[in-house]
């Protein structure tokens, strides 16, 4: 069978997850023949030595430097990358030409196969799942959240504050999200250090059978969890998700396994990474600062913006049908990313767009993607990235990095600083 | 409990339950009434959640609730009219029972 047939019989049935069985195709040797040769480039858009030096001009010059659509050939995985705002709200809003299947790249028994919920989950049943949990994540649920996320990140800055410097990412960019993602979840704090060292080997492991084992903790650890949950219901998201029903029946072990290790590795990297950006840049940027601070009442533009100009991620669907974007044609079981940075720097959209401007005119902006599938945890992060603002530059208004000190950026599909030594 | 009517733009109606507190966009995402995308979920940060509030009720409901939505609006991808709002933005109230909102041809 072909992938178009392959693609064509998929019924996806969360009750009985089946794996999708498409091609994974890496490297200059698996090209398909559809593609044209003047597109198939590789961009090292994760790994190449421009996007090490500089990722964010990197993403803006990609406007300059490379076709709008091209087959980027890569170790991770070949695909068509699409840079145009336009392209990606097009591909993003088409969740029937472009689907989610086989979306995280983990390992899984094909024999027994689970699906990452809700993100490898199409309509129609993608929407049952949102259901869930929208009463938490959706703003008026975050808002009742906004409390504890401020004391959280109190606790952590009065920690540091007196210290007369500190390494930004150690000791806030990881253990805030951390230590929210614990609450939400219905976990307790002193779980902290291990999810911390958890997540920092999950995504900094020096190998993979190190980031495996970190990942393979963490599963058993949530699995146990879980059967406390239900055993014992109370208000975290845990305990919403076991003990949930859709269609009348309740969720599967498998449902709500891979919905609770979803939220996991889902959040943690973004936020962290996203956090990492900003503080280099504020940093760096003193008269910004000051900025921020002079504009109390503006602070929701102010993320906005922020997270325009600092967006870390792709989100990267399976072509289903025939389907061409600018003239170019793409095929069943084509792999296609929208480069999310890129987009939030089209210069046809949002003018002199590396420039972080708070003035800007509201406009679509896609740190958390468009469409069915657009990001659950985008009010959270909203709310994790004001509050740490307000509470950070209400006690530490003026700081820069250490002298000396470099921003080096890892390679990876998530983008962010390494380190980001600060004084004050 | 409160009801919403949807209209979509062929004219089908769908009458739902939508709780006090609760906005009129999820009202539609929890039934499954399409025609509303409401893709960034109330932030509000998209214009994809775009209703007309029927004439009979524009005076209840009221105009944007502030800049942002007004703003929003703008990029709407159906024709902006004055009963033009974010059904993200309008919160259910036991004065709004009976409430009817018309669906643009499209969202995107």
């Amino acid at each position: 069978m072909n992938v178009a047939q392959t693609l064509a019989n998929y019924v996806q049935d969360p009750t009985a997850p089946k794996p999708p069985h498409l091609p994974r195709p890496t490297g200059l040797d698996h090209i398909p023949d559809h593609v044209p040769a003047d597109l198939v480039l590789s961009a090292g858009l994760m790994n190449g030595e421009d996007f090490l030096a500089e990722p964010y001009v990197y993403m803006a010059n990609l406007h300059r430097d490379f076709p709008p659509v091209f087959y980027n050939v890569s170790f991770y995985v070949n695909g068509w990358t699409l840079t145009k705002h336009e392209d990606c709200l097009f591909m993003l809003r088409n969740a029937d030409a472009f689907r989610n299947l086989d979306a995280v790249p983990f390992p899984r028994d094909e024999d027994d196969y689970f699906f990452f919920i809700p993100q490898e989950i199409d309509p129609p049943h993608h929407r049952k799942y949102r259901n869930i949990v929208d009463p938490l994540f959706c703003p008026a649920g975050i808002k009742k959240l906004e409390g504890l996320i401020r004391q959280r990140a109190i606790d952590l800055i009065e920690g540091f504050e007196h210290d007369g410097g500190c390494e930004f990412t150690t000791a806030f960019g990881r253990p805030l999200p951390v230590s929210v993602f614990l609450d939400v979840m219905g976990l307790p704090q002193d779980m902290l250090p291990t999810f911390v060292e958890w997540a920092d080997q999950m995504i900094h492991g020096e190998t993979p059978e190190v980031m495996g084992a970190a990942l393979a903790k963490a599963v058993a650890y949530l699995k146990t969890a879980i059967a406390e949950k239900k055993a014992n219901p109370d208000q975290g998201v845990i305990s919403l998700i076991a003990n949930a029903e859709i269609d009348g029946r309740p969720l599967s072990d498998k449902e709500v396994f891979g919905f609770v290790c979803f939220l996991f590795i889902g959040g943690l990297d973004t936020v962290y990474a996203t956090l990492n950006n900003i503080w280099a840049w504020l940093a760096q940027n003193p008269d910004r600062v000051q900025e921020i601070i002079d504009r109390p009442d503006d602070i929701d533009a102010i993320v906005e913006e922020l997270l325009r100009r600092f967006s870390v991620t792709f989100s990267s669907r399976v072509v289903t049908k025939e389907i061409a974007i600018r003239g170019v044609t793409m095929m069943p079981g084509d792999r296609v990313s929208s480069c999310l940075p890129a987009a939030n720097f089209d210069p046809e959209v949002f003018t002199d767009p590396l420039t972080v401007d708070f003035n800007r005119p509201r406009k679509t902006i896609l740190a958390f993607t468009v469409g069915v599938h657009s990001c659950m945890g985008g009010h959270l992060a909203r709310m994790e990235l004001k509050v740490a603002l307000q509470e950070w530059l209400k006690r530490l208004p003026k700081f820069s990095l250490k002298p000396g000190a470099q921003i080096v950026y890892k390679p990876g599909g998530v983008i962010g600083p390494d380190i980001v030594p600060l004084i004050w | 409990m409160p009801k919403v009517t949807y209209v979509s733009h062929d004219g089908a109606t769908t009458t739902v339950d939508v709780p006090v507190g609760e906005n009129v966009m999820r009202g539609a995402l929890y039934n499954g009434v399409e025609g509303i995308a409401g893709e960034c979920g109330g932030a509000p940060s998209c214009a994809t959640c775009h209703v007309y509030v029927d004439d009979a009720w524009t005076g209840k409901v009221g105009g944007p609730a502030d800049h942002t939505e007004a703003e929003l609006l703008e990029a709407a991808a159906s024709a902006v009219k004055p009963a033009s709002r974010l059904s993200c933005q309008i919160v259910m109230s036991d004065a709004l029972d009976g409430l009817v909102v018309h669906m643009p041809e499209t969202q995107y």
